[in-house]
């Protein structure tokens, strides 16, 4: 597909819809828009231009300008993603959503929020904490990701194991289409079977179907009382092998169970000048569990503690109160963060297996790590069977024998994961990171179901192009 | 070697909201927990008995509700906890508060070491722990950054100062004040808040601890807070245009000569 270009009479027309100062071409302030959480040196791409739009209409007018004239278009949330589907790969129009972070209404009615897509998702549980409620997508970005990147990407996060993800509280959307077009999906209603789930499908679609511009999400009701336990135990395998006998052998779901090797954790901890004893451990588990009662909170706690320490744990940290609570969470949060300091080369995976095989699957990763002479320190979503396992250049490997390697490196990973029954991604996207892995995790009549509906929605092939396909 | 270590519970500051008119802080749903700086001193503790043998009392005055802190303490690793606890006790300033807890620590000696925190992250007045010092007559070193050794009649500290460090010997029994990067706190173990669940810890009145009545409480404290606002920060940056490559040039020489008038940069 060919595309124009944005030439200077474009750039006059977005500034009529958006007004002078929402619209820039200068190229030091269209660099920030090259890049996402992704190494910029593989992935980045420059905009031609960035418009800043306020309201939906502005939207409408900016897609039928872009459809009209052929002229691709990449809607962009806060940058904190992690496939690259808010890079610009094949140039053009960035629409930035930065402006558009109003929460319109809070409806304790129907226990609901309405949201313009660029508010931060944090921002929305600190607004109605006080209320006793809270949205329960957690996503480890969530200080700094706009709730339209999140709907996108279908984010997942540190809750999942009890909450789910981001899409089980999406109640309703407003989308502007790749023709312009201005659709509502779904409402303020709990049930709804009424013809195709349209909204389900703009959920996770990683911008490649239109722009979200209003996002209607479910509130519950704000636990009472959480506590963490910090579980240190000497090696990999027996702090994965415990993860699904949490759920199994004590029949309590956390909210969370995350994992984190060794080196994950020392990089995070020397990142944020942190001291926890890792010399010793060669891996943790961070496990939540919440509720509204502290007794029952501790008593659930404790025995999953004692289950740990029963199977071998060195020790079992507690942290119940919000203070300790973030220290524990901060050092899980900022490991990706970590390890782009470490090495800028480096390729962050988001493997998902069933949970019974997680313990058999990482220790194959480090086999292949072996294999191919680099690192893959493992963390992640370990409740969820959802590994953020990150292969880190060898330093004495050049750039291009890194390229090289990584490939051969994903190649091994995605096809483990397929044979076990799990998949390539399982809250970042495939963007335009893994477009070209696709094809070993969905089959060919999959794929062309796919396409024929982006050519549905999108013949022309605007909208975010160069992402999720080949 | 018996070591006391009084803290503080202080509500949880870093979510904390602030009433516009009053300049007080909204409690409501606020979290208690210990002083982060107290942690310090809890974690100098246990550092302390790791290589020297001994045990550690953490002691605390407040409402009863303190009891979570000194329990969290005790998950920490401290040995026993005590409260002192009382309607006497309530609106007592710092003089009141180092006066009454110096009685409480009259009452548990012998003891070889006090350590307190810098200061409590409420109040930020850094003073209880000298008070209790002054109270007892014992030596003190305020802003220990490091314990270099420690013996049965003396103890050898580095204490923070402006221009670096002193190095300051000790006789015991003393009290130390520590600061940040005196250790990193542990967090409490599973086992640790099971013992802590069901230790016993002892209140105390005004009657178990020698004291005066009228020195307790708001009654007994000789300052009072008048009022409580918000400083206004008078502080303006200068910002430097640059124009054109001469402007440019005279922006980097002005950056230079303020920064070598602020000792900043010498050269």
């Amino acid at each position: 597909m060919k595309y124009n270009p944005v030439t200077h009479a474009i750039v006059e027309k977005l500034k009529e819809i958006c007004g002078e100062n929402y619209v820039f071409t200068d190229p030091e302030k269209l660099e920030p828009y090259s890049h996402d959480e992704t190494p910029a040196e593989q992935f980045s791409h420059l905009p031609e231009v960035v418009v800043m739009p306020i309201k939906t209409e502005q939207i409408s007018q900016i897609m039928k300008l872009a459809n009209k004239n052929k002229i691709p278009v990449t809607p962009r949330g806060a940058g904190s993603g992690l496939s690259g589907g808010a890079i610009p790969v094949c140039g053009g129009i960035i629409v930035s959503l930065e402006k558009m972070n109003k929460i319109l209404e809070i409806d304790t009615q129907n226990m609901m929020v309405t949201l313009e897509p660029g508010v931060i998702t944090n921002e929305v549980n600190e607004k109605i904490e006080e209320l006793g409620l809270f949205f329960a997508g957690y996503p480890m970005s969530v200080e700094t990701c706009f709730i339209g990147g999140n709907l996108a990407e279908n984010a997942g996060g540190g809750r999942a194991v009890k909450y789910g993800v981001t899409d089980r509280y999406i109640m309703g959307i407003e989308v502007v289409l790749p023709d312009g077009e201005i659709i509502t999906l779904g409402g303020k209603r709990v049930k709804d079977v009424t013809g195709y789930n349209l909204k389900q499908l703009f959920i996770g679609s990683e911008g490649t179907l239109g722009i979200i511009t209003r996002v209607i999400i479910k509130l519950l009701p704000l636990p009472s009382a959480k506590v963490d336990l910090l579980v240190l135990f000497k090696d990999i395998k027996q702090a994965i092998s415990l993860v699904p006998k949490i759920m199994t052998e004590t029949r309590i779901i956390p909210t969370s169970i995350e994992f984190m090797d060794q080196l994950s954790v020392q990089s995070s901890c020397e990142y944020l000048n942190e001291h926890l004893p890792y010399q010793d451990a060669g891996a943790m588990l961070l496990i939540e569990v919440d509720g509204n009662s502290q007794k029952e909170v501790e008593r659930e706690a404790e025995i999953i503690g004692e289950l740990c320490l029963k199977h071998n744990a060195l020790e079992v940290y507690v942290a119940d109160n919000y203070t300790t609570q973030e220290r524990v969470w901060a050092v899980r949060r900022n490991i990706a963060e970590a390890f782009k300091v470490v090495s800028p080369q480096q390729s962050l995976e988001d493997i998902v297996v069933p949970i019974s095989v997680i313990a058999e699957v990482v220790e194959e990763i480090q086999a292949i790590a072996k294999k191919y002479d680099i690192l893959i320190p493992c963390y992640g979503h370990a409740g969820d069977g959802n590994l953020h396992a990150t292969l880190v250049k060898n330093p004495d490997h050049s750039y291009q024998k890194w390229l090289e390697i990584e490939h051969g490196v994903l190649m091994d990973l995605y096809r483990l994961v397929k044979a076990k029954g799990g998949t390539i991604s399982g809250e970042h996207g495939i963007g335009s990171k893994r477009k070209d892995y696709l094809s070993m995790v969905c089959s060919e009549t999959e794929i062309k179901v796919m396409k024929k509906i982006k050519e549905a929605i999108d013949p022309n092939n605007i909208m975010n192009p160069g992402k999720i396909f080949k | 070697m018996k070591i006391i270590v009084p803290i503080k519970q202080v509500p949880e500051t870093s979510r904390v909201k602030i009433n516009e008119e009053t300049g007080t802080i909204i409690r409501d749903g606020v979290e208690n927990i210990i002083n982060p700086l107290d942690l310090y001193a809890i974690e100098s503790a246990i550092q302390l008995r790791e290589n020297n043998g001994g045990s550690i009392t953490v002691i605390s005055m407040g409402p009863p509700k303190a009891e979570t802190a000194l329990r969290e303490a005790i998950a920490m690793g401290a040995d026993q906890a005590i409260l002192i606890t009382g309607r006497e006790f309530a609106g007592s300033d710092t003089w009141s508060t180092a006066y009454a807890l110096s009685a409480l620590i009259e009452n548990i000696k012998p003891y070889d070491l006090v350590i307190t925190g810098e200061r409590a992250t409420d109040g930020d007045t850094g003073q209880v722990g000298p008070g209790i010092a002054s109270f007892l007559n014992l030596p003190l070193s305020t802003y220990t950054g490091k314990i270099e050794t420690v013996n049965k009649d003396h103890i050898i500290v580095q204490r923070l100062i402006e221009e670096g460090y002193e190095r300051l010997q000790l006789p015991l029994p003393a009290l130390l004040t520590v600061v940040k990067e005196i250790a990193y706190p542990r967090l409490p173990t599973l086992r640790g808040k099971q013992k802590a669940r069901t230790i016993d810890i002892p209140i105390n009145s005004g009657k178990d601890i020698k004291v005066k009545e009228e020195e307790l409480g708001l009654k007994g404290s000789p300052t009072r807070v008048v009022r409580i606002y918000r400083p206004q920060v008078t502080r303006k940056g200068t910002i430097l245009q640059v124009k054109d490559e001469k402007t440019l040039a005279e922006s980097v020489d002005k950056l230079i000569s303020f920064l070598k008038e602020k000792k900043i940069v010498s050269f």
